[in-house]
């Protein structure tokens, strides 16, 4: 009996596990024919063969692989290169990630991007091997040669800016940061926004709230719990709430928007990419151009100007920024934009760490 | 010694069916999806067969290896743990902790944080074997809770402000690397597999699998553990302390989990980051299901979950997306739970048939078709 | 003719399970099915219910051909069975197992009221006696019985089939579900009885038909013209073994002393209250009771499988402390009475059945390992010395007749020099043959100096066997009984009580 019982069991943990499979495969299965039909566009215009490894999730994951994947698009279009994306799976090891970049590089595929910090280690190892091959990863300094170019953010710089932003238009003097999942890069949008609210209104109250912990990544991906931290500091008395929880901010605006509250957006300009019926709560965005940075480096690329080491998309190279779209934020603007030049001149230093 | 070979064939015959039937299914799917099945899967034999590949895949393999043979230790004596993941996490993280903080010799640095690491994963796995042993509180609630409670025990600690440190440059933080001392080497044994060696652990693996079977078969706790899996009643009337073996067994399975992190941890990582596999535990139950709590078929079910998590990226890279490997995987194990089922009645069947018959052969005068009218 | 069987025969691969079998049921009769365990009684059934088809031969109900594919066949013409083991959902109530499966709809919820009330008609025509809305898991053993027979008119069975229906029953129960086999035949319906007890079938049917090696040796005897004695000559062609004891072999060493021994329900009602009783070398002591009156309690109790208050010393030495393997160590030997649940690994091959209940002792283990060799030849050793039939040691557990297991069984807990030997039920179920062997096994092992402790629902065999017997009846033994004098009959009343006052 406990033997039937364990079997049924396992099977239904199995079936439910297989359903959870097809459903992300048919998902991933329609993001590949869009794959397989912009690339048929792409072709012969014969430029350079670019490899894109991605970070789990992809092509269509409405966050920073789709940021990276539109730069690519673009340099499709405008600079005529072909373009090869693989994406990671889930639970895979560094020897997988390396033997992904591998592939690409044996393939001929020049130059060869990485999206996310977790190629760190596997690109030094793979770069050494292709010395020929450019390569280049985002969101990471730490994997060094002479052969990658590292592409980093200054988050914290465009977070100063909304938080500035939200500490103006608050009415009730409270603003809320809700962060996905408690990683150092996110912590670097939530020092940036405490920082930009407390320059500009000491006496600010802030709150902040993680939606997961490491290794639960679902905190960028659960619209539900973005839904419930934010309209827990809305009913605590938050009037602005900036998100840095890629999917979930899509939580986050609808709670602002039943709480009449405020909503700051991140990475693109979401203001123009949101839901139609949360778009008007979202006052501005930080946006993070992966994109452009994607694009510059095959810019480069095709230019034969490729640098290796770090370079910083900040405020200055325009790689992040607040955005204006719905005129919301067009009576603070000026401050902003002091704000900005005085972040851009050095006049004011924003630290990437909480509590500095 | 016919009957036995007959048996043999039988239960490989569950397997083999399964893996065909997958196969099948996944080639529906490919022909449905534009792609040729007989091209994807000679691409995937081609890319498995590279040297390096083969290294990877063996790579995997030992890793899964750790996971399923935990589960199994639970599932022969009827415990369902689910909570292999929380288990080795825990222990992983820990023992890369502890490791990068001494610097011992060499073989005993590795040692300590092997013990470490199974040290962890067994107390983790114990809560649950208590608590079922004295509260009776079912062993698939508690670990799926342990499990969460893990993953939160994991994010307080990996904070740099406790036991994690940010990797220079990067916005990965993980634990303080594990100096040279605590590596553990990699072995060539691939030949033309070039700077992609084999986990030295994969001889742990080796040696835990036999280790395993000899335990479960050749020994009284083996045996009981055993008793106990296939009726629970039957081993208390024979005098089991069946609390106690719950306890233990758990303890043991748990002590198995903690090993799953190791390979990748002293033979690639040397620290736990953000970026350490999780999700290997769930992996597990799925191979020890395949490979029926079986060591050989554990590694069997190993080095094909490798070798068809390592086809990933050969597929992506020719336009054929890459999860139709986790299909294959999901159709390879569901199929195989139902014909391990269906050979398991047949068998049964069989032999009742086989016992009567023999015995209405010998003509002892007996009652004729005994089983076969039971 | 209620139902014709013509010619059936059933081939298993290599084996003829039933061979040109001829059954010929009366409407409105008992029908008794007579045989040894084996002899092809199940088969038959089986063709019967649609669970099996035969490769020759024909079938006709109500004087019409048919052929089943499945059970739903059988059950559409009427025919209905009652297994050996319930099927019941023990959390559920007698109406909810009894819809279950062919719940009668009203919209899109089920009719409880209509059903309630067709059961309550059925119950009452048939005096059943069945409340609808009792949960089974508080119903005793017979109660379950008539639900099941309930279940089977409910979905409106004609020709009902019983398979051993009795071998759970005490005697007064097994009175009661022939009263109710009586009422139905008197309703016209037709009851189809297979049974290996001939004293039952003597008692219910009204024509007998004896099965043996697969073949039917006589078809449609009229009860009334044949005696217990040539139906069993029939049954197995030769002569009848008996359970009775020759000369006493008791001796004055105490060999089991149980004082006070207590044991309690989960409510902390006390189903085994303050019993104490010796056993001496040499002597079979005989637990007569009506079941459930806390012999299973009592044995487990002794066995250190449930929790108890009281003192057991066995040769002198006080036991009371040790747990189940190290009571099994220190020489008891047990035969429980449910072998499937507690005496057998059944999938497991014969030679680790050897192993169960003897890890820890030679020649299964050495130490902490297990001795392959050793338990394998021992095995042989019990297949040999107690004629288990199987082609081999290797083969599983479950693929063994019971009578074959419990030989196996026995076998086993005789081994290894026991001082004391448990035996609850030690030949419920099996056939004649087997149950002889038992009987003399245990004979032969009295004479050597071993104490039984004999816990049976067949009277013949308590009172053939003990040498001392005693009588529980709600958790307390309230009588002694002399086996030389007493009589099934008024041991079976002494069980119910009924001579507790005198």
């Amino acid at each position: 009996m406990r033997r039937d019982k364990v079997a049924k069991l396992g099977l239904a943990l199995m079936t439910s596990a297989l359903l959870t499979i097809s459903a992300a495969a048919c998902g991933g299965g329609s993001n590949d024919a869009k794959t397989g039909a912009s690339e048929g566009a792409a072709k012969g215009g014969g430029g350079a063969k670019v490899g894109l490894a991605y970070d789990i999730g992809g092509r269509g994951d409405q966050s920073f692989n789709d940021a990276a994947a539109r730069g690519l698009d673009k340099a499709k279009s405008e600079l005529k290169v072909e373009g090869k994306e693989l994406e990671a799976s889930p639970g895979e090891t560094d020897a997988q990630k390396e033997e992904r970049l591998r592939l690409l590089a044996q393939g001929g595929y020049n130059p060869i991007i990485g999206i996310g910090f977790a190629y760190s280690a596997p690109m030094t190892k793979v770069a050494k091997e292709f010395p020929n091959v450019k390569f280049a990863i985002v969101d990471d300094a730490g994997a060094q040669a002479p052969n990658i170019s590292n592409l980093t953010f200054a988050e914290h710089e465009g977070s100063f800016l909304v938080g500035a932003a939200a500490a103006l238009k608050s009415k009730k003097n409270s603003v809320g940061f809700v962060g996905g999942v408690k990683v150092p890069l996110i912590a670097k949008f939530e020092a940036g926004f405490l920082a930009g609210a407390k320059h500009v209104k000491k006496d600010i109250k802030t709150s902040v709230q993680y939606l997961t912990n490491p290794p639960d990544m679902t905190g960028f991906n659960d619209p539900a719990k973005g839904q419930v931290a934010a309209k827990g500091m809305i009913d605590g008395g938050a009037d602005v709430v900036y998100h840095a929880a890629g999917g979930s901010g899509g939580g986050v605006f609808k709670a602002a928007k039943e709480g009449n509250a405020m909503a700051i957006g991140v990475d693109s300009d979401q203001a123009l990419t949101a839901d139609a019926a949360v778009k008007d709560v979202i006052i501005t965005s930080m946006v993070k151009r992966v994109d452009v940075a994607v694009f510059d480096f095959l810019k480069s690329f095709t230019d034969n100007t490729v640098q290796a080491g770090e370079k910083v998309y900040d405020l200055k190279a325009g790689g992040v920024d607040y955005s204006t779209t719905g005129g919301k934020v067009d009576e603070i603007k000026a401050q902003l934009d002091e704000l900005k030049q005085k972040i851009i001149s050095g006049e004011i230093k924003v630290s990437a760490k909480t509590g500095a | 010694m016919s009957a036995r070979l007959r048996s043999l064939l039988l239960t490989l015959a569950a397997p083999v069916l399964a893996v065909v039937f997958a196969a099948i299914i996944t080639s529906i799917v490919l022909s449905v999806s534009g792609h040729g099945p007989i091209e994807t899967l000679s691409l995937m034999v081609d890319y498995g067969f590279q040297p390096r590949t083969i290294s990877l895949t063996i790579n995997s393999a030992t890793t899964y290896f750790f996971a399923a043979l935990a589960v199994a230790v639970a599932f022969r004596m009827n415990l369902f743990n689910i909570g292999v993941d929380g288990q080795y996490r825990l222990a992983a993280m820990l023992a890369a902790a502890v490791g990068g903080a001494v610097a011992l010799p060499g073989p005993l640095h590795v040692l300590l944080i092997v013990v470490v690491a199974m040290l962890v994963g067994a107390a983790w796995a114990a809560i649950a074997g208590i608590l079922k042993a004295t509260r009776g509180v079912s062993e698939v609630i508690s670990t799926i809770m342990l499990n969460f409670i893990a993953t939160g025990i994991v994010a307080y600690l990996l904070n740099t402000d406790r036991l994690a440190v940010q990797v220079a440059g990067s916005n990965n933080i993980g634990t303080k690397h594990i100096p040279e001392s605590g590596h553990m080497p990699g072995l060539s044994l691939i030949p033309g597999s070039g700077t992609q060696q084999v986990f030295g652990f994969v001889i742990i693996a080796i040696l835990a699998g036999i280790a395993f079977q000899v335990l479960l078969n050749r020994t009284r706790f083996g045996f009981d553990l055993r008793a106990t899996g296939q009726s629970e009643s039957a081993a208390i009337a024979s005098g089991v302390n069946v609390k106690r073996m719950v306890v233990i067994s758990m303890v043991i399975s748990g002590a198995v989990a903690g090993l799953v992190g190791m390979p990748q941890l002293l033979g690639a990582s040397y620290s736990y980051g953000l970026d350490f596999p999780t999700g290997l535990g769930f992996t597990g139950i799925a191979i020890a299901l395949l490979g029926r709590n079986h060591p050989v078929g554990i590694a069997i079910g190993a080095l094909l979950f490798g070798f068809l998590d390592n086809s990933s990226n050969i597929l992506q890279i020719n336009e054929i997306p890459n999860e139709i490997v986790v299909i294959m995987q999901g159709v390879i194990v569901l199929s195989v739970v139902v014909a391990y089922e269906l050979v398991r009645r047949y068998k049964l069947v069989a032999e009742q048939r086989r016992v009567s018959r023999e015995l209405s052969a010998g003509g002892t005068g007996g009652p004729a078709p005994e089983g076969a009218a039971a | 003719m209620a139902v014709e069987l013509d010619g059936i025969t059933k081939r298993f691969p290599g084996v003829v399970a039933n061979r040109d079998i001829h059954l010929h049921v009366r409407r409105g009769s008992v029908h008794a099915i007579c045989g040894e365990n084996g002899a092809g009684k199940s088969t038959l059934m089986k063709i019967l219910y649609g669970m099996q088809r035969p490769d020759e031969g024909t079938i006709a109900v109500n004087g019409t051909k048919v052929s089943f594919g499945s059970p739903s066949d059988a059950i559409a013409v009427g025919i209905g069975m009652v297994h050996q083991h319930f099927m019941l959902a023990d959390n559920l109530t007698v109406l909810e197992n009894v819809v279950l499966g062919s719940e009668p709809r009203k919209g899109l919820s089920i009719d409880f009221a209509g059903a309630r009330r067709k059961i309550k008609e059925i119950s009452d025509a048939y005096g059943l006696g069945v409340d609808p809305d009792a949960l089974i898991e508080d119903l005793g053993v017979g109660d379950r019985q008539r639900v099941e027979i309930l279940k089977v008119l409910y979905r409106g069975a004609r020709i009902i089939i019983l398979d051993e229906p009795t071998a759970v029953l005490v005697p007064q129960e097994v009175d009661e579900l022939f009263d109710n086999l009586r009422g139905l035949v008197r309703e016209g319906l037709t009851v189809i009885f297979i049974s290996h007890k001939l004293d039952e079938v003597l008692s219910v049917a009204d024509e007998i038909t004896v099965i043996r090696r697969g073949t039917t040796v006589q078809a449609g005897i009229d009860s009334k013209t044949v005696n217990a004695r040539q139906l069993a000559e029939l049954m197995v062609g030769s002569e009848l073994p008996s359970p009775e004891t020759r000369e006493s072999t008791v001796t004055d060493q105490q060999a089991l002393a149980v004082r006070d021994l207590t044991v309690r329900s989960s409510d902390g009602r006390p189903v085994v209250d303050n019993v104490s009783f010796t056993i001496h070398k040499g002597e079979v002591l005989g637990i007569a009771g009506v079941e459930g009156n806390g012999q299973a309690e009592l044995v487990e109790a002794i066995m250190g499988m449930r929790p108890s208050t009281g003192t057991i010393a066995l040769a002198g030495t006080d036991v009371t402390s040790l747990d189940t393997r190290r009571r099994r160590e220190a020489g008891i030997g047990y035969v429980p009475e449910d072998r499937h649940r507690h005496g057998l690994l059944l999938e497991a091959p014969l030679w680790e059945n050897r192993i169960l209940g003897h890890q820890t002792r030679r020649p299964n283990s050495k130490g902490p390992w297990i001795d392959r060799a050793g338990a394998r030849r021992d095995t042989e050793r019990i297949v040999r010395e107690y004629d288990v039939r199987t082609p081999g040691i290797d083969v599983a557990a479950d693929a063994l007749s019971g009578g074959n297991q419990q030989k196996l069984i026995v076998g086993r807990e005789m081994s290894g020099e026991p001082v004391v030997l448990i035996a609850s039920h030690p030949t419920r179920g099996v056939d004649v043959g087997a149950q002889a062997a038992i009987w003399d096994h245990l004979r032969a092992a009295r004479a050597q100096g071993l104490a039984v402790l004999l816990i049976s629902a067949d009277l013949d065999e308590l009172i053939g066997m003990s040498d001392t017997l005693k009588v529980i009846l709600r958790g307390r033994l309230v009588a002694d009984v002399d086996p030389a004098t007493v009589t099934p009959e008024s041991l079976g009343s002494a069980m119910t009580g009924a001579g507790e006052g005198a």
